[in-house]
């Protein structure tokens, strides 16, 4: 039989092909190792939170966790057993047992009842300071992009953007304190948190907004304006309906940034604890814009670095953790998602 | 609307052409509507324009409230630098100086002590109550050495009590002065004329401190003997190591005692009533060593520890994140299959996602203990600074605010290896370079201004976070110890964004403390504004060189 016929072209292994190999494997290495550190985050909170969220018996879920206020855990012993109860089943353990009047308890706060005044707290947070960045964030993308010409000004508003983006949040937090909370004299309230908020996420609203609206076909305007249709008339109803997906798949990712985001409002808008939830207790309906809330990324705060570690306190610190993750993934997710079905979508 | 107003007809014949006769019919008339002299398109424009203008407002504003809550401080500062002086506190304060410079001695003592008596227990295996035998002569020695100070700091702790009476007499007549005008203010001229507010005479109230010079020499010159007796009479150690660091100690408690002259020239020219310049308060605080607040003795708002703290931090965190972000955006966007580039970009995006307080967070309930677990297993002794006993510090939230900036970095990094023309890839090809060549040589320099970009803009998004290194740098406020060597990196720390989070809640407005904590802001500020300018810079100059 014939040996097959010698390929001079084929690569020869060497010490460049060797090289080559190690440093291929050396990137991918890198490349997963990112990964799998993230993922590693995810799966530890992941796994620790559900066991708190999620229980073995109907209805599967841990409902008081979702509905409930935060309040203190009460670990005691009672006749030979251990109990853990929260503050109200606690006391009402001792109106049942007179005899368990004294008993001697360990006592951690915010470790049992839920978490449902965050949740609540962080929706209107970020509800309102979306709805104020949206409408800001778009009115200067459709300036930028469709009105305004290469003047001074124009540079200048995009140079002070790009600054704007790099502002680290603390320092928002600084200003919304300065200007809200002081000068303005809103104290910590929803609405110092809803400007604060919404001021910090501007640049990525504008900038996700501006890049939807270039992705319109040029052709679109001409022939509008072509047929008579005014400027604004061209941009309402062959601009901005084409835009408008991609601006509001891109604008997620600004919530997931809000929803986030912990150092603007500290000292903007979100309270330890607050026994009262938005809705109640309002003498005026203006009082519901000047109240402070908590929220779910300040009380993971405050029961990571202000409770002890142990096994009480660690159901609530990853359940909220778990729920909070969740939350912020999924609008992350939902964003990816949503983009690589638009790019898809419509192709000009 | 109103139709199209109709020309008037013309009286040209109908086969000549208008060529600009009056307006044409099919032009539509759009401006009906005015309002302060605009069409409808001009006030719509006019709206959209006016709200982007918003981020320069915003920008401005920041700037200006910064300035504004932080403005006060270099006068509040001076203020509370001149009372320090004038009751005396200063005056102390060298004194105190010089018992810290005993107190350090006295430390690397008891250190040389615990390495001798570990020495002697684990490797000639005695038991310890023999092992104190065998130290007695020098535990001789190192009490002859603490003693020496002992009248020093009778003196000063005395002298302690004197300054800050004073200060507190001055503190109380303030607030009385301030009440005062306040019923003034408001018009109750009466009831103001009650507060009485005497001034403190400080030449009087200063004089049993100046007084206390003599004794000063006293003490020095007793403390001065007793050094040099007991070092006189320093046993030797028996391993030439432990020997070497004791005759560094012997030479440097000799500088020390020579420098009591010096302290003694001090104290004899101090005068209290030197005014303390402007500067010398704003230099306080941008080289000052140390940052203490509601102290009884005396503030210092110094921003040193806090921007070493932010920086190091800062750079560990860079250290992890450049080889990887870079390493990974190569991968992606050079090596990696389609359906990987698929899988690895989105799963980027979403670390990226993960909120900061949950790191910080996993930082605290996991990541800390197991690193500090690392840190004392026995085949990892070789790492400098392992083993470690603080859980929270530059490491544990450097690995944390690495993941943070690997996202930005790599997203960044593989737009600018994107935007090299395809021809440069080809070309090089054709040259008969390998892939890797091209990667190295040709495709990273000429996408070089970018990735350093992303590296910046890296940096800034880790120098501006803050939850994180609140929660796991370990929350210490001083300058981390850099004689260390590489050490210094399980050290705990205090960041700039820390301090902020971390005080401004529980701070009396427009009192100092305030205002140095918005001057902290105004640093961060301007040192993320410095770090945005230079990858935009950056990516501007050495743009065009790609062609």
């Amino acid at each position: 039989m014939d040996a097959p016929p010698e390929n001079h072209f084929r690569s020869r292994p060497g010490a460049i092909r060797a090289w080559e190999n190690v440093l291929h494997w050396l990137f991918r290495g890198a490349t997963y190792l990112v990964l799998l550190c993230g993922g590693l985050v995810f799966g530890q909170i992941v796994w620790r939170g559900a066991q708190t969220v999620f229980t073995t018996r109907a209805p599967f879920v841990n409902v008081a966790f979702f509905t409930e206020a935060p309040e203190s855990l009460h670990v005691f012993e009672y006749q030979g057993q251990k109990q853990e109860l929260g503050d109200r089943a606690f006391n009402a353990f001792k109106v049942a047992h007179p005899d368990a009047k004294d008993v001697k308890d360990e006592s951690y706060v915010y470790s049992a009842g839920g978490i449902f005044p965050c949740i609540v707290g962080t929706v209107l947070l970020v509800a309102g300071s979306m709805a104020i960045a949206l409408f800001l964030g778009v009115s200067s993308a459709i300036y930028l992009n469709e009105y305004a010409h290469d003047s001074a000004l124009v540079r200048f508003i995009r140079l002070a953007i790009l600054n704007l983006a790099g502002v680290p949040s603390i320092v928002f937090g600084l200003f919304g304190f300065g200007m809200f909370v002081i000068f303005f004299g809103w104290n910590v309230s929803l609405i110092a948190g809803w400007f604060t908020l919404a001021f910090m996420v501007l640049p990525v609203v504008i900038t996700a907004s501006e890049e939807s609206l270039k992705a319109v076909p040029k052709g679109f305007r001409e022939g509008s304006l072509a047929l008579g249709a005014t400027k604004w008339q061209t941009i309402r109803q062959n601009v901005l309906p084409y835009a408008l997906p991609g601006i509001l798949t891109s604008s997620i990712l600004g919530i997931a940034r809000v929803a986030g985001e912990t150092a603007p409002i500290m000292f903007t808008a979100a309270y330890v604890v607050r026994d009262k939830l938005p809705w109640e207790g309002l003498t005026k309906a203006s009082d519901f814009f000047f109240q402070g809330v908590m929220a779910l990324p300040y009380h993971i705060y405050v029961v990571s670095s202000k409770i002890p570690q142990n096994e009480y306190t660690a159901r609530v610190q990853y359940g909220t953790a778990f729920v909070f993750l969740l939350l912020v993934a999924l609008i992350a997710s939902a964003s990816i998602v949503l983009r690589s079905r638009l790019r898809n979508r419509y192709k000009w | 609307m109103a139709p199209p107003s109709i020309p008037p007809p013309t009286t040209a014949p109908a086969e000549a052409a208008p060529t600009s006769a009056a307006p044409a019919g099919f032009l539509a008339n759009k401006s009906r509507f005015r309002l302060f002299g605009l069409t409808l398109d001009g006030c719509i424009k006019v709206f959209f324009g006016g709200n982007a203008v918003v981020a320069v407002v915003v920008l401005s504003l920041i700037t200006i409230f910064l300035f504004k809550e932080g403005g006060g401080f270099t006068g509040q500062n001076r203020a509370n630098l001149e009372i320090y002086r004038r009751a005396g506190l200063e005056f102390v304060d060298f004194m105190r100086t010089q018992v810290a410079g005993h107190t350090a001695l006295t430390r690397e003592l008891s250190e040389l002590r615990l390495r001798q008596f570990n020495r002697l227990t684990q490797e000639q295996k005695l038991p310890p109550a023999e092992a104190n035998a065998a130290l007695a002569t020098f535990d001789k020695f190192s009490d002859q050495f603490d003693d020496a100070v002992v009248p020093l700091r009778r003196l000063v702790s005395d002298l302690t009590e004197t300054a800050t009476a004073i200060k507190d007499k001055f503190a109380i007549n303030e607030n009385l002065s301030i009440a005062r005008q306040q019923l003034l203010a408001e018009g109750k001229a009466a009831e103001a004329e009650k507060i009485a507010v005497k001034p403190v005479d400080f030449e009087a109230e200063l004089k049993p401190l100046l007084a206390a010079l003599p004794d000063y020499q006293k003490a020095a010159a007793d403390e001065a003997a007793k050094i040099a007796a007991a070092l006189a009479a320093a046993p030797a150690l028996p391993s030439p190591e432990l020997q070497a660091r004791l005759e560094k100690l012997k030479s440097s408690a000799r500088a020390y005692v020579n420098g009591f002259p010096e302290v003694e020239k001090t104290l004899r020219s101090w005068d209290h009533r030197q005014p303390v310049p402007a500067a010398r308060a704003f230099a306080a605080f941008v080289f000052g060593r140390e940052w203490i607040t509601q102290s009884f003795w005396q503030d210092w708002y110094g921003i040193l520890p806090l921007l070493v703290g932010s920086l190091l931090v800062s750079l560990a965190a860079l250290c992890l994140a450049v080889p990887l972000g870079i390493g990974a955006a190569i991968y992606v966007n050079q090596l990696a299959s389609p359906r990987e580039q698929r899988l690895i970009k989105p799963g980027i995006e979403f670390i990226a996602a993960i909120p900061s307080v949950v790191l910080g967070f996993f930082g605290i309930a996991v990541l800390g203990e197991t690193l500090r677990w690392l840190s004392q297993q026995s085949w990892l002794s070789w790492v400098p600074g392992f083993p470690y006993s603080e859980r929270l510090n530059v490491l544990t939230a450097g690995c944390l605010l690495a993941l943070i900036a690997v996202p930005t970095i790599f997203t960044l990094a593989e737009d600018a290896l994107n935007n090299v023309p395809r021809a440069f890839k080809e070309a090089s090809f054709a040259l008969g370079a390998s892939r890797l060549q091209t990667i190295l040589k040709i495709i990273v320099p000429a996408s070089l201004s970018g990735i350093i970009s992303a590296v910046l803009l890296g940096l800034g998004r880790v120098v501006g976070e803050t939850m994180v290194v609140l929660l796991c740098a370990g929350n210490r406020i001083a300058l981390p110890d850099f004689t260390a060597g590489l050490s210094v990196l399980t050290q705990p720390v205090h960041t700039m964004t820390g301090i902020i989070a971390q005080e401004m809640g529980e701070v009396p407005h427009a009192s100092i403390h305030y205002r140095a904590l918005f001057m902290v802001g105004l640093v961060l500020f301007f040192l993320s504004l410095l770090i945005n300018w230079l990858a935009q810079k950056i990516v501007r100059r050495y743009r065009i060189a790609i062609g």
